[in-house]
């Protein structure tokens, strides 16, 4: 078994039209069990910035709470929020400080800038950035949720239809993956607002 | 409070999760596998300068990750640097050393050397003795004119008038060694380069997508992204997805931004 | 989604089957043994080449009015889930059925052996039908002979015979057990938390029914590796009748409705400026 394994978990990110989507799964497990089906993967660095960290629970939630910390210092001495892009490179720096004994963590990065541009981003475990201009995806349903996206993406998406293609593609990809789903977290980002959903979804 | 609380690190590696992922690892716990560039990189020298290229595959165990990656790197306005191997390491290595590259500059006011940053390159990795797995192709122009050089992970260096690196390396030498020659002119040297990164990306599985191609002539280079795309995307949906059923939503929650608004501070603001 | 569920329904009936093969008479078919020094070492590795599909719950119980046997249906290597309607429950005659846990291809061979080569032959030289005592009983020997080579199987045989219900746990190590009720697989200790808890020797068949259901459920939601369909069939002095196969992602909201009103719940407070 694959320590990415021991708890289960998908994340996409999909890029629409001046908005954003980044969708997970509801599931804790450890290994085949399950242990909760209201868990929380996504967490809201500010307003119009996400962070999605797939892995073992614990090291992302770690790994969550110093980058929020590393987050708010910035925010005292700047006075204002981090960039996607610069907060996407503070979340590799972090990673690849422990290059020898990494977080089991793999990070998905969505965030809107000042000018309305969305900015996705995953890492693996060490912090090798990937900057994708359309979808990225991690857990243990990655694979499907490759296949998936890849099919149903497509440019320049308004807010509605990109949290339905995200919903039908997280859903459809976790129905094929023992250790994810049990529902699904989405938000949807635009510049006005953030849209968070609960899906319903399989519950085995 | 001690140092290890404030949780800025000073820089260089952490090792503190090491204990607990070795105890992980001896219960049988599989490590994971890091994103990898499989790589096709090569670079030549040519009468004016120097012509480094890539592929454009970024994998990770049997995935293809990133379709279109960068794999050339900036070094300095005057060297750039090809990357294999571990993708985190690539890019932590070349960054790490061109900021140093960039401290220098501003200290020497001169223009970097090539030498200069293969030294740095290689004095890294031979520190680390192979566990930073970067495998490179170094290339620029100086004031003692074009330099083309190969890093291993280990930290070994050759200086080569063309070379060839990562996975598909063999594949890629194998026209270098039929086709190469001294004083080849600006288009020879791309066309050649560009049919060497093609070679990886058709016969060796862990190179693909484009070529991105770079030009370092004396005083001017030339990044060329996607150069060539040998390998388009045939299988485009012609329609969109319908779906049977709408996705159910069992809760919604709106949270409405705020404008960003600029605060401009009037010249009586309150002062302290 | 809906899933697609034909998959599950069953065949034409056993009763009349002709057989005309007599010639293997009633000996467990053998198999060569593989010429390696490392006998042990290759085992290993050959069960890693075919992993079998493990998780899986199953469940029979016997009540007043015959025995319940249920079971889910999907199919899983590793995490990635290879079908969601797998038929686990095998119907080895009118009166008999296997449930299926372990390696599908093992229980699947050896369920169609003990129907064709043993009770179906036991009933032509005897003019009567295999009791369910002795067809266990002659499967955890066909089984125990293979001890240690490398099967899979995890099974329980429910049936009706002379004597009444009968149900029996059989798996590949050897074991054999008689008991009231059982549970196999993976998602085991879920059902029998649910089928403990509401087990009555006098239920009535909708009673027993819907107890076999919420344990399948219930093993489906807590177990990453069960899922799909719970199908549920009754043994009886008639032999076994299917009686449901639901859809476990609709069961769930069956069983748990969405509260109205949680949904669609606007918050319009401007956040922190």
């Amino acid at each position: 078994m694959s320590i990415f394994e021991y708890n289960g978990s998908a994340l996409i990110a999909m890029v629409g039209k001046n908005c954003f989507a980044i969708a997970s799964d509801r599931r804790l497990g450890v290994q085949l069990q399950t242990v909760a089906t209201d868990f929380k993967r996504i967490n809201q660095v500010h307003d119009r910035l996400f962070i999605g960290l797939s892995g073992l629970a614990t090291d992302a939630q770690t790994l969550y709470q110093r980058l929020m910390f590393r987050h708010k210092l910035y925010q005292l001495r700047e006075e204002r929020d981090m960039k996607p892009e610069t907060f996407a490179s503070l979340v590799s720096a972090i990673l690849y400080e422990k290059r020898f004994g990494p977080y089991f963590c793999q990070p998905v990065i969505a965030g809107l800038s000042d000018e309305d541009r969305p900015f996705i981003c995953t890492m693996d475990s060490i912090g090798a950035k990937e900057l994708a201009k359309d979808f990225v995806v991690a857990g243990t349903a990655s694979e499907s949720l490759y296949g998936a996206c890849e099919a149903m993406f497509k440019p320049d998406m308004e807010a509605e239809e990109l949290f339905e293609i995200v919903s039908q593609a997280l859903l459809s990809s976790v129905d094929r993956d023992c250790l994810s789903g049990w529902g699904g977290h989405v938000f949807v980002v635009t510049p006005t607002e953030v849209k968070e959903r609960i899906l319903k979804g399989r519950m085995d | 409070m001690s140092q290890a609380a404030i949780d800025v690190p000073k820089g260089g590696f952490s090792f503190d999760l090491c204990r607990r992922n070795d105890m992980l690892a001896k219960k049988g716990v599989q490590q994971p596998s890091y994103r990898k560039t499989g790589t096709t990189i090569v670079g030549l020298i040519f009468q004016d300068g120097v012509i480094l290229g890539a592929d454009t595959r970024a994998t990770e165990g049997p995935i293809v990750c990133d379709k279109n990656c960068e794999k050339i790197h900036y070094m300095a306005p005057n060297i750039y640097c090809c990357g294999a191997g571990t993708a985190a390491d690539t890019e932590a290595v070349t960054d790490m050393v061109s900021s140093q590259l960039q401290l220098h500059r501003y200290h020497t006011g001169r223009e970097s050397r090539v030498v200069t940053a293969l030294t740095l390159l290689k004095k890294h990795l031979f520190s680390y003795q192979g566990h930073v797995s970067a495998a490179l192709v170094l290339g620029g122009v100086d004031v003692t004119g074009p330099h083309l050089h190969t890093i291993y992970p280990h930290g070994s260096t050759d200086t080569l008038p063309f070379a060839t690196m990562g996975s598909g390396s063999l594949a890629a030498m194998s026209i270098f060694e039929s086709k190469y020659k001294e004083g080849l002119t600006r288009d020879e040297g791309i066309k050649l380069v560009t049919e060497a990164i093609c070679s990886g990306i058709f016969n060796d599985l862990g190179s693909g997508s484009n070529v991105d191609v770079c030009v370092i002539t004396k005083g001017h280079k030339e990044y060329l992204r996607n150069h060539l795309s040998p390998t388009p995307r045939t299988y485009v949906s012609a329609k969109d997805y319908t779906f049977s059923k709408k996705t159910e939503v069992l809760l919604t929650k709106i949270i409405p931004l705020t404008e960003k608004v600029e605060v401009i501070e009037a010249g009586d603001a309150m002062e302290e | 989604m809906k899933l697609d569920t034909s998959g599950l329904e069953s065949a034409a009936p056993l009763v009349g089957a002709s057989s005309g093969f007599l010639d293997g008479f009633a000996d467990a078919p053998s198999f060569e043994v593989p010429t390696t020094n490392d006998f042990d070492g290759f085992q290993k590795e050959a069960i890693q080449m075919v992993k079998p599909a493990k998780g899986t719950t199953t469940l029979a119980f016997i009540f007043k009015d015959g025995v319940m046997v249920a079971a889910d249906s999907r199919a899983s290597m590793g995490g990635y889930i290879s079908s969601q309607s797998v038929k686990k429950i095998i119907e080895i005659n009118p009166y008999m059925l296997g449930t299926m846990a372990g390696g599908a291809a093992d229980c699947q061979f050896w369920h169609r052996n003990l129907g064709i080569k043993v009770c179906r032959l036991h009933e032509l030289a005897n003019k009567r039908r295999i009791s369910v005592t002795g067809a266990s009983k002659l499967l955890a020997n066909i089984l125990y002979s293979y001890r240690g080579m490398g099967l899979s199987v995890g099974t329980m045989i429910a049936g009706w015979d002379e004597t009444g219900p009968g149900l029996y746990y059989v798996d590949s190590e050897g074991g054999r057990l008689k008991g009231m009720r059982f549970s196999v697989g993976s998602g085991s200790p879920y059902a029998y938390g649910v089928l403990d808890d509401g087990y009555r020797y006098d239920m009535s068949v909708e009673e027993a029914a819907e107890l076999a259901r919420r344990a399948i459920y219930h093993a489906t939601f807590r177990d990453g590796a069960s899922g799909g369909v719970a199908s549920v069939y009754h043994v009886g002095p008639n032999g076994w009748k299917k009686l449901s196969g639901d859809d476990v992602g609709e069961l769930h909201y069956h069983y748990y409705p969405v509260v109205e009103g949680a949904v669609e719940q606007e918050m319009v407070e401007v956040a922190a400026a």
